[in-house]
């Protein structure tokens, strides 16, 4: 979440669930099918919507949410900055903004308004597709409607233009003066359950846990010091930067543990290659997954049924995993898998009893983990970082008065167009999301009989028009296929989805959307390009 | 006889919802809202109505398999745990701790994520340390 | 308030030597409640005891029958919930001689949380607290209110926001088929978001809960869309009870209405084909 961060100093959700419920008087996503892709998430704002809240969506296809929101705008994927910075310019035409805000505790307004004045809503509407009144309408609601909270997804971070967009959502935020209340803010909705405490703990390669950075001296220096060595002050391979450095020689050997980088990297061909070149591969998990398929050594660890330890959810609040049953077969927990592996390596300092031994070692050296325990959980349920001693409640508001940055910072954006635009060859626009019945990679829910039973395959959602000129009538199965692959699956004709864009789930490993994507990266996030890739589509041979 | 409820968080999405997981003499039978949580409050999506399912599923890995002749084996925890520590150990003696890589992840706990970056930084000798999610 | 909770843990207390197990409700980590199975050996775990919020205990009592049939077990049930277990065992779901009922009257504030029609139980031998008489419901009274076009829009704003979590159906004791309709694509349409209109999971879930539904509101409170399902279930039950003179849970030995059959003579008197 590299975009909130450079503006905020901070990169995780500013605000909490429960006061999307309580407090919240607009909700603007974008980017989110929240109703199948954080499904509790959507409900509060249903409740939300029964007390007189405002909702609107922005997203080309018309989610669950978008049908009934108050407001819902189609764009073109991909167009995301210029919409915001249409809005930003009509709400500083029509003098809604939060002036005092912008003043007291922001920097670098003159440059953004500047930039916006070339973003009216009539330019934006040629840029987007969305008619220059209905985006009108939207910024009025937003800027009229105090607290609003903007809330994204993976929709919005998936792009080249990734960044940008997290800091448009920002910009509008704080042009409203939308920080530091309850029931506002800009809330980033973590796809999987504990992607933000993976980061928190460090499994990144330019911080050690707690976001503290690895070219720090005196970090450095703390580490070296708690565990006896470390590794260098210098930023480590990203996961895009690992798969590729197996191609090259660079990487030789990679340890992947309960991840599927096969079906997870956006081009699934050029994945598969780069593993295979691997010297070796050891892969630790439930199932026997695409990847582990290719591995050298696999170690079974446990699933969330059979373990101890803690969560930290989208919001920042760690809450408790319980062992409700034994390890299946001779399967190990993973900590202790890890930790034997260590030692026979030579390691020190990998002799824990539990997970709450690991947990007291975290807090002590993460200071926004500071007064997190499992006592603490066990009584009070979940706390919310930063949490930094034992006698702190945790934190539901972030930037309450000031930014971790301090100042809070504009950025004036100019809008880029995606970097694959559809041609003669390729007319169409792809793009890839979540599905509510699954779940990521599909590794665990399409296990589930109930949950395979309800979308049992991949498709590919594609408006009447459009298929109607390639000749489809309704339930046939077509071939798509891209730059960089192609993969046959049925198609559902529907017009929830704008004419010349198309969808397909990304859970399916024998359809597998990423052989279709992008790997053009978001030049700070490496984020790869997912939701935006040019295809063309074609009735399948029968 | 044993019947037990175990509240637990959803290993599904980000949303953090609790449910308790029934378990009937060791073996889970069954998912139940857990009334009065503060994200759940006594609901769950699809997903965590389902949660336990793929628990007890006839394809989770039982031990450990090792490559032989390009064939996954089954084998020993001390075979497999001694190859992993001996061959990372050659890379590492080879080619330098850069050339080893470690993912991460978003579906294991917050200790075990811990525990597996601090092997990476305190045992290889690298920051090539990074999970999927960004992904 | 001491009292309720401490009679029901001295009646627990005296059951337990008689049974193999009592099914009632403790209180967990983050003060968050669940059922529990209370054994004879480890009488301690009774400290933990709770009386709210309730949960969908007969679900729970069945789930431990079927692993362990003939195993004589106590269940701390409320008025709903003792509706339930005795329409389960019509049912065929829980074999009710091997249960013993151990009644807790609900309180007023717990009866007006439920709009509970019959906050006491009829047929528990034991019973802990006073009796209390059934509240309206001012939901379904003000959805009567409504006019026919008005009832139409009502339900259907509602069942947009359905998730199709399942979560309705899931915690419903008396939805116990081991094939359900709503899984099947005939009569539901999978895997799609809204749900298509005509709502069918809804109808067909109200359909069958005619002469089912024990008004226990479970369904409703684990709705994450927070849909009023029980007002269409209490209005059913209405119905029911005026045209076949059945009410759920009422009388243990009452034939529902759906499980009359005709019997091997009165076929013949159909005059068809058998
Ligand atoms: S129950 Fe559904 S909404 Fe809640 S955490 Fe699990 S997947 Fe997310
Ligand atoms: S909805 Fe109908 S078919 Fe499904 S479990 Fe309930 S009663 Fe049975
Ligand atoms: S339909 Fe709802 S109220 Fe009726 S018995 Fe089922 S869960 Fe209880
Ligand atoms: S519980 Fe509510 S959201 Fe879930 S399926 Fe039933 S009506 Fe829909």
């Amino acid at each position: 979440m590299a975009g909130l961060a450079a503006t905020f100093g901070s990169g995780a959700m500013t605000n909490s669930i429960p006061e999307f419920g309580t407090d919240t008087n607009c909700f603007l996503i974008i980017g989110s099918n929240t109703s199948e892709g954080h499904p509790l998430i959507a409900t509060r704002i249903i409740k939300a919507k029964e007390r007189g809240a405002k909702v609107i969506v922005m997203d080309p296809r018309c989610n669950q949410v978008a049908s009934w929101a108050d407001l819902y705008l189609p764009f073109k994927p991909g167009t995301d900055v210029a919409l915001f910075n249409g809005m930003i310019n009509v709400i500083i035409q029509e003098g809604l903004a939060d002036q005092a805000f912008i003043q007291e505790r922001t920097e670098g307004f003159e440059e953004l308004k500047k930039l916006v004045a070339e973003y009216p809503p009539e330019k934006v509407q040629e840029i987007t597709d969305v008619p220059a009144d209905l985006l009108r309408q939207a910024a009025r609601m937003y800027a009229a409607a105090k607290p609003a909270a903007i809330l994204y997804a993976m929709g919005i971070t998936q792009h080249t233009t990734g960044v940008d967009n997290v800091k448009s959502t920002a910009n509008l935020a704080m042009l409203c003066g939308n920080l530091g209340i309850p029931g506002g803010g800009v809330n980033p909705l973590r796809g999987q359950n504990n992607v933000q405490g993976a980061c928190d703990m460090g499994g990144l390669p330019n911080v050690y846990p707690g976001y503290q950075v690895v070219t720090n001296a005196d970090v450095q220096k703390k580490f070296q010091e708690a565990w006896g060595s470390t590794g260098p002050a210098t930023v480590g391979l990203t996961v895009m930067d690992m798969v590729n450095g197996l191609e090259e020689g660079k990487v030789r050997a990679l340890y992947v543990m309960g991840e599927n980088p096969m079906l997870s990297d956006p081009d699934l061909n050029h994945a598969r290659h780069c593993l295979e070149k691997a010297e070796f591969l050891v892969v630790q998990d439930i199932f026997l997954t695409e990847t582990a398929r290719l591995a050298h050594v696999v170690l079974p660890g446990v699933s969330f049924a059979e373990k101890d330890g803690t969560f930290t959810n989208t919001e920042r609040r760690v809450q408790r995993v319980r062992q409700a049953i034994e390890p299946i077969g001779e399967s190990r927990q993973d900590w202790q898998i890890v930790c034997q592996v260590a030692k026979q390596m030579g390691g020190k300092g990998f002799d824990y009893a539990s997970p709450k031994e690991i947990l007291e070692e975290v807090s002590r050296l993460t200071p926004s983990y500071g007064g997190i325990s499992f006592e603490r959980l066990e009584q009070l349920g979940s706390l919310q970082w930063p949490c930094p001693a034992p006698d702190h409640p945790g934190t539901a508001v972030l930037h309450k008065n000031k930014f971790s940055r301090g100042l809070g910072l504009f950025t004036a954006i100019p809008y880029k167009p995606p970097a694959e635009l559809p041609d003669a060859e390729y007319p169409l626009t792809l793009t890839t999301g979540r599905l509510m019945f699954h779940f990521h990679t599909g590794t665990m829910t399409r296990r589930s009989k109930k949950l395979h039973s309800e979308v049992p395959e991949a498709y590919i959602e594609i408006h009447p028009d459009d298929a109607q000129r390639i000749g489809l009538n309704g339930g046939r199965r077509v071939r798509v296929v891209s730059r960089r692959g192609e993969i046959v699956l049925g198609a559902r004709i529907t017009k929830r989805i704008k004419p010349g864009i198309v969808f397909i789930p990304f859970h399916f490993a024998e359809a597998a959307a990423n052989a279709l994507t992008n790997s053009a990266m978001d030049p700070v996030a490496k984020i790869p390009e997912y939701k935006v890739c040019s295809v063309r589509v074609e009735p399948a041979p029968q | 006889m044993e019947y037990r409820n175990v509240l637990t968080t959803c290993p599904y999405c980000g949303t953090g919802c609790n449910f308790h997981l029934q378990v009937l003499d060791g073996k889970l039978v069954g998912v139940l809202p857990a009334k009065g949580h503060v994200i759940a409050d006594g609901g769950m999506c699809i997903k965590g109505w389902n949660a336990h399912a793929f628990v007890h599923d006839k394809e989770r890995l039982q031990k450990p398999l090792i490559r032989k002749n390009g064939e996954l084996v089954e084998a020993s925890w001390e075979e497999a745990l001694g190859l992993v520590a001996e061959r990372l150990g050659k890379v590492k003696a080879d080619n330098g701790a850069d050339s080893i890589g470690i993912l991460t992840s978003a579906k294991c706990t917050n200790e075990e994520n811990y525990i597996l970056q601090k092997f990476a930084r305190a045992v290889i000798g690298t920051n090539n340390v990074d999970h999927c999610a960004r992904l | 308030m001491s009292d309720r909770l401490t009679l029901l843990r001295e009646t627990i207390e005296r059951v337990l030597p008689e049974v193999e197990g009592v099914v009632a409700l403790k209180q967990g980590p983050g003060g968050i409640v669940a059922p529990h199975l209370d054994l004879p050996s480890r009488p301690a775990e009774l400290e933990a005891l709770s009386l709210w919020p309730k949960y969908p205990v007969p679900d729970t009592l069945k789930i431990i029958q079927k692993a362990h049939p003939g195993a004589k077990l106590g269940v701390v049930c409320r008025g709903c919930e003792e509706r339930g277990i005795v329409e389960m065992a019509k049912h065929a779901q829980i074999d009710l001689a091997n249960v013993q009922l151990i009644g807790l009257e609900c309180v007023t504030d717990e009866a007006t949380f439920c709009r509970c029609y019959k906050p006491f139980t009829a047929h528990a031998t034991t019973t802990v607290g006073d009796k209390i008489e059934g509240v309206p419901d001012p939901l379904a009274d003000a959805f009567l209110a409504k006019s026919q076009e008005e009832r139409l829009a009502f339900w259907k704003e509602q069942f947009l926001h359905c998730i199709k979590c399942y979560g309705c159906r899931n915690i419903c004791p008396q939805c116990f088929c081991n094939v359900c309709a709503l899984e099947d694509a005939i009569w539901v349409e999978t895997g799609r978001l809204p749900m298509p209109l005509p709502p069918m999971y809804h109808l067909v879930r109200a359909m069958h809960m005619t002469a089912k539904c024990v008004a226990c509101r479970e369904c409703e409170e684990t709705c994450p869309a927070g849909i009023p399902l029980a007002i269409q279930f209490r209005l059913m039950a209405r119905d029911v009870q005026q045209m076949f003179g059945y009410e759920t849970g009422a009388v243990i030995d009452q034939k529902p209405p759906q499980l009359l059959v005709l019997e091997e003579g009165d076929y013949a008197k159909t005059g068809l084909p058998h």
